[in-house]
């Protein structure tokens, strides 16, 4: 038998095509879906008879992205009435999809990488093996498209059946035992013979000559330029003609960024947690509960666009997240987001050695913690007012698990109806199954919160991210700094390492916190549990103090407490600093811990963005390459003192 | 103890407050989770204590405005609804003239002098009179929408409406884009929310959500260019419902990009 590739061939006249899909339609067991007109457009939409379907189009609308990650996706309905009767959403008919791309096959493999990694997402994997796709080689060529340059005019994988039309007739390539049995039980087929298998090489030799869009640079060098000209002014310029409207993202095959929020029925009965298509370009995709934009400069989220796909993606899963089908550079008004004229314009520029500079290295991967998106029940225990904007709440896990947690660690706190913030653990590492959070009341969540009362329900899923290695500490002197609400992840530190338990395990322990005003500052009777002993120095400070205030603590920022500081008693190479607070504060502090003569390796920070889906996917939380609900909160400042949006 | 809800009309065309009535059946479960005191497309009862005054209509007078201050005082949230109270609208394409003028042309002769009603002055938001909490786009209200603002205040939340243009919402339908087509669409620098019903429908957006960024922008230029258009029909067009984007004096309705309202 005639093979491609090591692959088995049949060949299917167009007649007995056509009879293939206008039986597969007739069978009623599967959505058949296809390429068809719309207006003077393609696009994939569900098949009522084999004569709508279109295989020599040059490029659909939207990619079939659209069947596996669908624009709006319910990921469960819960009912309002009885907190944490979550049912998973239901999936939907088995589907046949015919006519994809090479390309668009490609695309959905690097989706699989990031979608199906470690912390798989349920709610895709359903859908993927729920669907049988059957490919077709490229006949036209859209204008925009420039494949052939990114190698993914055609490929060996990715589809269950791969058509290739020879002229009068079609070639089926076959992919997997799936495809295999669909053609044998719907179509009609002869072997292929080796005159046959000559002719689809040849076709598919080509495709590529076709192309009149091309690179100037081999798509491994994507990542060289960008890196090269983060600073270029081209991002300024070219950003100035943007519209921010948002179509380059939502008709990328790889554009895989989401939303998720709640949807409640009018009579407040039922609700639905949904998923929606989110984009980098956006304004509101970095947006946090307390109003914080990052990346707020369009140029900024322009580039990052670029960056994603030619640099940050490439550099954790190895490929380009760009697949050339052009489908962005038809959409762009402007004409503007174009990846293949963008890198063309670049590469002309002088480039230099630099790299390693937007993402982490170091492999730090979530453990599987179930279905993602959906929380575990969880009960409020007690709810304490520490000040007129701050709650700590303690709460338990209903099905009494431990907890587990390391300090500096995160929750998703979720309410239905309502939505889902992330959290910051506040207290140490317990065996046990609850667990403290402070919260500042300043989004829906956490105003909502405020409102609950103990024997509340409420979801969790965590705990999230990477917290402080606290082995490594050993043997070091510790010296902790905290800003505003800062001091609540860090109490979590503080909990653990003045432990009787831990204590021996650490030398001195410093303690530094500057709040806004006395009114605002947390924990202060602990304060004075924490340094009973002297090893355990704490030193407390806040911006200004009005009369009447009672306030024993310094008057001035945090960086006032530094110069009292005295580090000759033990050597600063042996310190460890941990910074926790508002962005603005990161800057001031690690300057004076270099005054202080502390090595970068030994200072570690937390960072605050937006994380929404806490296993590295939605991309809300991304500092370059790096995402913050994976890789942090809690970092080496070595590690990302290099990335430019970390402490911008 | 269930919200109190009033709604009121200025000038406008009721149509807004005919999307709420058209709930239907759902109306059932609307009164399950407020209370509606006032509303006078669907019921004849009033009464003056309420927590949530809806505007519809634009303010055109001074009496206008006198009784709108008055709503505020005694209401807790004030959402404005629909295009003639969230951006001024229709009513707005007179702020082109002098009111006058105006004035003159629609009653000519007529004995109108002292008389309060026609006393008008240039169209305002209701947000150019008083505070506006929440605001619910659209001519008309797109249904969804007035039903997600309702079920976020009872469940205590802020509502939260779209800061992005309506391409996105397009590109979500999949539709071929209206530019493509030759077409004036004001959908790139236009508030989503409305689920792109226009264009999905084949018609150009008029931007009756507001628009999010100025059309004399460099980026609208270049398109303009690129498909052949021009300046002047795209202004035309702004002005159906956006006359108060080419009114510098008249400019505090205008929702730059990049802020938030």
């Amino acid at each position: 038998m005639a093979q491609s590739n090591s692959k088995i061939v049949k060949i299917i006249t167009k007649k007995d095509l056509n009879t293939f899909v206008n039986n597969l339609i007739k069978d009623k067991k599967y959505s058949v879906d296809g390429v068809k007109t719309k207006g003077l457009k393609f696009v994939f939409g569900p098949l009522e008879n084999a004569s709508e379907l279109l295989l020599d189009y040059d490029v659909t609308i939207l990619p079939p992205k659209k069947y596996f990650l669908p624009p709006h996706e319910t990921l469960m309905n819960f009912n309002l009435n009885k907190p944490f009767n979550v049912k998973e959403s239901d999936v939907e008919k088995p589907r046949i999809i015919i006519g994809v791309h090479p390309y668009d096959l490609i695309a959905l493999e690097q989706t699989d990488e990031i979608y199906l990694d470690s912390q798989k997402d349920d709610f895709y994997k359903k859908r993927r093996d729920n669907t049988i796709i059957i490919g077709v080689d490229i006949q036209k060529v859209s204008e925009k498209s420039f494949a052939a340059s990114m190698k993914t005019h055609v490929t060996d994988s990715g589809f269950d059946l791969m058509l290739t039309y020879l002229g009068d007739r079609y070639a089926a390539t076959i992919g997997s035992e799936k495809g295999k049995m669909l053609l044998q039980k719907y179509g009609k087929t002869k072997p292929a013979l080796e005159s046959d298998i000559k002719k689809i090489s040849e076709t598919r030799k080509n495709i590529a000559s076709k192309f009149k869009k091309k690179l100037n640079v081999d798509k491994e060098q994507w990542s060289n330029v960008l890196v090269a000209n983060y600073d270029h002014p081209i991002w300024e310029k070219k950003s100035q003609k943007c519209m921010e409207c948002g179509s380059c993202v939502m008709v990328c095959p790889t554009c895989f960024c989401y939303d998720v929020k709640d949807e409640v029925s009018i009579n407040l009965k039922n609700g639905s947690r949904v998923r929606t298509w989110d984009g980098c370009l956006l304004r509101d995709f970095t947006l946090i509960g307390s109003g914080e934009v990052f990346r707020d400069d369009i140029s900024k989220r322009f580039r990052h666009r670029f960056y994603r796909k030619g640099n940050y993606l490439p550099e954790r899963y190895g490929f380009v997240a760009c697949v050339g089908c052009g489908r962005c550079g038809i959409a762009c008004l402007p004409d503007i987001a174009d990846p293949c004229d963008m890198i063309n314009d670049l590469s002309h520029f002088e480039r230099s050695d630099e790299t390693d500079k937007f993402f982490i290295k170091q492999k730090t991967e979530v453990a599987d913690k179930g279905i993602i998106h959906i929380p575990r029940s969880a009960t409020i225990k007690r709810m304490e007012q520490l000040t007129e904007h701050e709650m700590l709440f303690e709460i338990e896990f209903d099905d009494k698990k431990a907890f587990n947690h390391k300090p500096g660690q995160f929750v998703e706190v979720s309410i239905f109806g309502v939505g889902e913030a992330p959290i910051s653990v506040s207290s140490g590492p317990a065996s046990s199954s609850s667990f403290e959070i402070v919260v500042r009341r300043v989004g829906n969540v956490t105003d909502r919160l405020f409102k609950m009362k103990p024997g509340d329900k409420l979801g969790i899923r965590g705990p999230l991210g990477n917290g402080f290695d606290v082995k490594s500490f050993e043997k070091k002197h510790l010296l902790l700094s905290a800003g505003g609400i800062g001091i609540v992840p860090m109490r979590s530190l503080i909990q653990y390492v003045v432990d009787d338990e831990n204590r021996k395990k650490y030398k001195d322990i410093t303690i530094l916190y500057g709040a806004k005003q006395p009114s605002e500052a947390l924990f202060m009777e602990e304060f004075g549990d924490w340094c009973k002993t002297d090893d355990v120095k704490c030193e407390l400070t806040v911006d200004q103090c009005v009369e009447g205030d009672c306030w024993t603590g310094c008057t001035g920022l945090i960086t006032s407490l530094y110069p009292k500081i005295k580090l000759d008693g033990y050597d600063s190479k042996n310190t460890i600093a941990v910074v926790i607070g508002p962005p603005i504060m990161y800057r001031y502090v690690i300057k004076c811990l270099e005054t202080l003569g502390i090595p970068d390796e030994n200072i570690f920070v937390s960072l605050e963005r937006r994380m929404k889906c806490g296993v590295g996917k939605c991309g809300h939380c991304q500092i370059n390459g790096v995402y913050v609900c994976k890789e942090g909160p809690v970092f080496k400042y070595n590690d990302i003192k290099n990335l430019p949006e970390a402490f911008e | 103890m269930k919200p109190r809800v009033a709604f009121f009309d200025f000038s406008s065309c009721e149509g807004c407050q005919l999307q709420i009535a058209d709930l239907e059946e759902e109306i059932l479960d609307l009164i399950e989770i407020v209370d509606i005191v006032s509303f006078r497309e669907v019921m004849k009862e009033h009464s003056d204590e309420y927590d949530i005054a809806v505007i519809e209509g634009s303010i055109m007078r001074p009496m206008d405005e006198q009784r709108l201050r008055k709503i505020r005082s005694r209401c807790k949230i004030l959402i404005a609804l629909g295009a003639c109270a969230t951006i001024g609208g229709i009513n707005k394409i007179r702020n082109q003239w002098p009111t006058e003028e105006v004035v003159k042309e629609v009653y000519k002769d007529a004995d109108i002098k002292d008389n309060e009603f026609f006393n008008a002055f240039q169209t305002k938001a209701v947000n150019e009179v008083v505070p506006v909490d929440y605001y619910i786009h659209g001519c008309p209200i797109n249904r969804d929408e007035f039903k997600q603002v309702i079920t976020s205040l009872a469940l205590g939340k802020k509502p939260v409406i779209p800061n992005y243009p309506v391409c996105v919402e397009c590109k979500k339908n999949e539709n071929v884009c209206l530019f493509e087509l030759g077409k004036y669409c004001l959908g790139p620098i236009t508030r989503a929310g409305c689920g792109a019903i226009c264009p999905t429908n084949g018609s150009p957006c008029d931007g009756c959500r507001g628009i999010l960024s100025k059309p004399d922008v460099e980026c609208v230029m270049e398109i303009l260019q690129r498909y052949d258009l021009t300046y002047e029909e795209l202004k035309s067009r702004c002005t159906l419902y956006n006359t108060n984007v080419f009114n510098p004096k008249d400019g505090m309705t205008l929702i730059r990009r990049g802020k938030d309202d």
